[in-house]
């Protein structure tokens, strides 16, 4: 095979890949992007028309693989797309739940769509309440990246003059439904923000790309792309350019190094003919997501970096964060029982948040450090899950059943965890998956601030239901396991201290000059605020300086 | 059932009630043949199956668990699932041998309200009877699935008159803004 060297290897199509491929492609970089998985073809792939009684298992996917599903994107409608054949292993102790979508695009082919920018208040959270590390960034520096970001992807929400939730460059929100008002009327008597959700969901035609239609069933892929997602976005604008080369069904092994310890390439395996494949560059990009992206230059192993590119620091792998969910309260409304039906989830996910409000004027005001964010949810559903809160059988069933069918809601708590020593990934000395590689090995535990802010939720979720009107059925036994959120963030922390961060502050590693990072591993945190809409605008950022360094020489 | 039970304890916000599985190609999910056979239910379970879930959720003036085929879903998600097969056979042995006991005669052979008198035995707390477990957890289980079954048949969901899956030009709205706190509905609804 001929030895071709492209400008940049591009490892992953998700957000932060995605952006970084089109960002270099635009530029007149040559760059040839690696996929896990194969190219998702919307009308055989999406599901999301489909009714439940279209489907053999009604929706409740097959009894003999049900067990094995990564979480709520992972069902019936989209089986065969969520990674199953890598595996992966957990320290005793650890559960974690990966879900990883590693066809071209990612996860943003389902993802939540909530869009919050991070503030001041993040990038210095070090400063206020003396925990950890600043941000090597401000949130000055990094505004313009986010309203970039925006413009191209398109967000629905409003200005609201939040002092955790710097506002951007939106379009028309979603419409609050009778759910929302009435919520809104109990978190104005406490004091609690409900406000319009900041979300990727085109309330209008953005960029070419046509207007939400309202089904209701995102995650579950879009067939007319009016969410952002990399296939539907900015994959065909890089195509558009010549400068593309995008690989399919390309499992990344490790980060090739030359004689000097520099990155050089990407060795990979064809997942489709098992050959193995190395393909040369002159920086490489690594976004594969937090997990993997640490995995692969875990297992980059050479006499130059004998614990993994990149890793004199001692830091790769390290400082794993992630989102506690967990439902903090679920209950009813009764002003709407008997109500008619009214097509209450027309975007599968948030209409509205209750972002932060904890910690805002002092950072120690609450037994817990930073915050966390809230999303209500309700009003009619496909399955009116809540017949278990309804005894009995027969007519009076039946109507019950009708009857509470617009008014149930919940809320899910959204809190970050803090970095600790205890949280990490590493290689497994054992275990590798069918491709050989060494299997990653992931170490996480709750700690007790998240844990306050989970106990804290569900006595605010409760209050706000309970001055709005709402009837309280309970609560969530436990939150849902780590890694559930699909909001990992950290393994590639960065920082201006190369003894102490892998990556500097623009992603770019400090032990070796053409190796950046352009995913959510080089977050400090996670933030009460959902990942995507970060990792795009700082991988525009790591991009754009790659763009200078490449032209410097 | 495990996973219908976390579900639906615990309704978890983001989740939705589906789970992996290999995909095959969608056709109308209720042709029901004039004479269905059964692949897991003995002839004599189905029919004491499906007169269950006929008096769980009845066809009372508008269609019931008879009319959407519930009693075939059940018989298909058991024969796909062995991890609630015992749990369905055991319950409904439970059930004739209780039905023997009580009133000499098969459940089926029993007049209509003397079938859900049993059943009130199992369904409401104030009525539970000490040494009925067993025939309260097989309930709740021919309960769960008969709900899982009629409303996510075409009939059930409309029935709800579900909502999604429609078409709209705009994101539906509230159209009670005027009160935000909807306590006009209060009235309405009692």
């Amino acid at each position: 095979m001929a030895e071709k060297t492209y400008d940049v290897i591009v490892v992953g199509t998700g957000a932060g890949g995605g952006m970084a491929v089109k960002t270099l492609c635009e530029a007149g970089l040559k760059v040839c992007a690696l996929s896990a998985g194969r190219r998702l073809d919307p009308a055989k792939d999406f599901r999301n028309h489909r009714q439940p009684f279209d489907m053999k298992y009604r929706g409740f996917g097959d009894p003999k693989t049900r067990a094995q599903s990564y979480g709520y994107m992972d069902n019936e409608y989209t089986a065969g797309i969520w990674e199953h054949e890598i595996t992966y292993t957990t320290a005793p102790g650890t559960e974690w739940m990966w879900p990883r979508c590693w066809a071209v695009g990612g996860k943003t082919n389902f993802w939540g769509r909530s869009s919050a920018r991070f503030g001041e208040i993040d990038f210095r959270a070090a400063s206020r309440d003396g925990f950890d590390t600043d941000w090597p960034v401000g949130y000055e520096e990094m505004a313009p990246y986010y309203s970039r970001a925006e413009r191209m992807i398109g967000v629905a929400s409003t200005v609201q003059n939040r002092p955790s939730n710097p506002d951007g460059d939106y379009l028309p929100p979603m419409n609050f439904r009778c759910l929302d008002y009435i919520l809104k009327s109990g978190c104005d008597k406490l004091g609690v923000p409900y406000l319009p959700d900041r979300i990727a969901q085109l309330t209008q035609e953005h960029a070419g790309h046509p207007a939400c239609h309202f089904c209701g069933n995102c995650t579950e892929g879009c067939d007319t792309g009016s969410f952002f997602s990399t296939p539907w976005f900015f994959l065909p604008l890089a195509e558009k350019t010549g400068n593309l080369e995008l690989v399919q069904n390309a499992l990344a092994r490790e980060v090739l190094v030359d004689e000097n310890g520099r990155a050089k390439g990407v060795a990979y395996v064809d997942r489709a003919t098992r050959a193995e494949r190395e393909v040369y560059g002159r920086a490489v990009v690594m976004a594969a997501s937090t997990v993997e992206t640490a995995h692969i230059m875990l297992n980059s192993k050479s006499r130059f970096w004998p614990t993994g590119i990149a890793n004199s620091c001692g830091q790769l792998g390290r400082n794993l964060c992630d989102h506690l969910y967990g439902t903090s309260a679920y209950g009813y409304l009764p002003q709407l029982l008997g109500q008619p039906s009214f097509p209450d989830n027309v975007s599968s996910s948030t209409v509205a948040w209750m972002p932060r409000w904890q910690n805002l004027e002092s950072p120690h005001q609450e037994k817990f450090i930073r915050g966390y964010s809230v999303y209500p949810y309700g009003g009619t559903e496909e399955l009116p899950w809540y017949y278990k809160r309804l005894e009995g059988f027969g007519s009076k069933f039946k109507r019950d059943i009708k009857r509470y069918y617009p008014t149930p809601v919940s809320f899910t708590v959204q809190a970050p965890t803090l970095r600790s020593d205890t949280n990490y990934v590493d290689i497994d000395p054992e275990a590798k998956d069918i491709y050989g590689r060494p299997a990653v090995r992931i170490h996480f535990q709750w700690d007790t601030n998240v844990l306050e802010m989970w106990e804290h939720s569900k006595q605010a979720c409760a209050d706000v239901l309970k001055a709005a009107g709402g009837e309280r059925w309970g609560v969530a036994d436990a939150p849902e396991i780590p890694g559930y959120s699909l909001h990992e963030t950290g393994t590639c922390r960065m920082g201006n201290d190369s003894k102490r961060f892998v990556t500097n502050r623009f992603g770019q590693c400090h032990d070796v000059s053409n190796l950046y990072v352009a995913d959510a591993s080089v977050f400090l945190n996670c933030t009460d605020k959902t990942t995507t809409i970060s990792i795009l605008a700082f991988s525009l950022r790591a991009s754009e300086h790659l763009i200078e360094t490449l032209r410097g020489g | 059932m495990l996973a219908l039970g976390a579900w639906a304890s615990q309704f978890p916000g983001f989740s939705r009630w589906v789970y992996a599985c290999e995909h095959l190609s969608p056709g109308p999910a209720e042709i029901r043949p004039a004479e269905y056979s059964p692949r897991f239910f003995s002839p004599a379970e189905y029919t004491t199956l499906e007169r269950l879930t006929d008096l769980i959720i009845p066809s009372d003036g508008t269609p019931g668990a008879r009319e959407a085929g519930v009693a075939e879903f059940v018989d298909f998600m058991a024969s796909a699932d062995s991890s609630i097969q015992y749990r369905f056979r055991y319950g409904l042995s439970w059930l004739e041998a209780h039905a023997q006991s009580l009133y000499g005669r098969r459940f089926m052979d029993l007049a209509a309200d003397e079938q859900s008198g049993l059943l009130e035995h199992l369904a409401y707390k104030d009525h539970f009877r000490p040494g009925e477990e067993d025939g309260r957890a097989f309930f709740e289980l021919i309960r769960d699935y008969t709900v899982m079954g009629f409303y996510t048949s075409r009939i059930g969901m409309e029935q709800l008159d579900y909502p999604g899956l429609k078409l709209y030009s705009e994101s539906p709205g509230c159209p009670h803004k005027n009160d935000p706190e909807h306590k006009h509905l209060l009235s309405v609804n009692s």
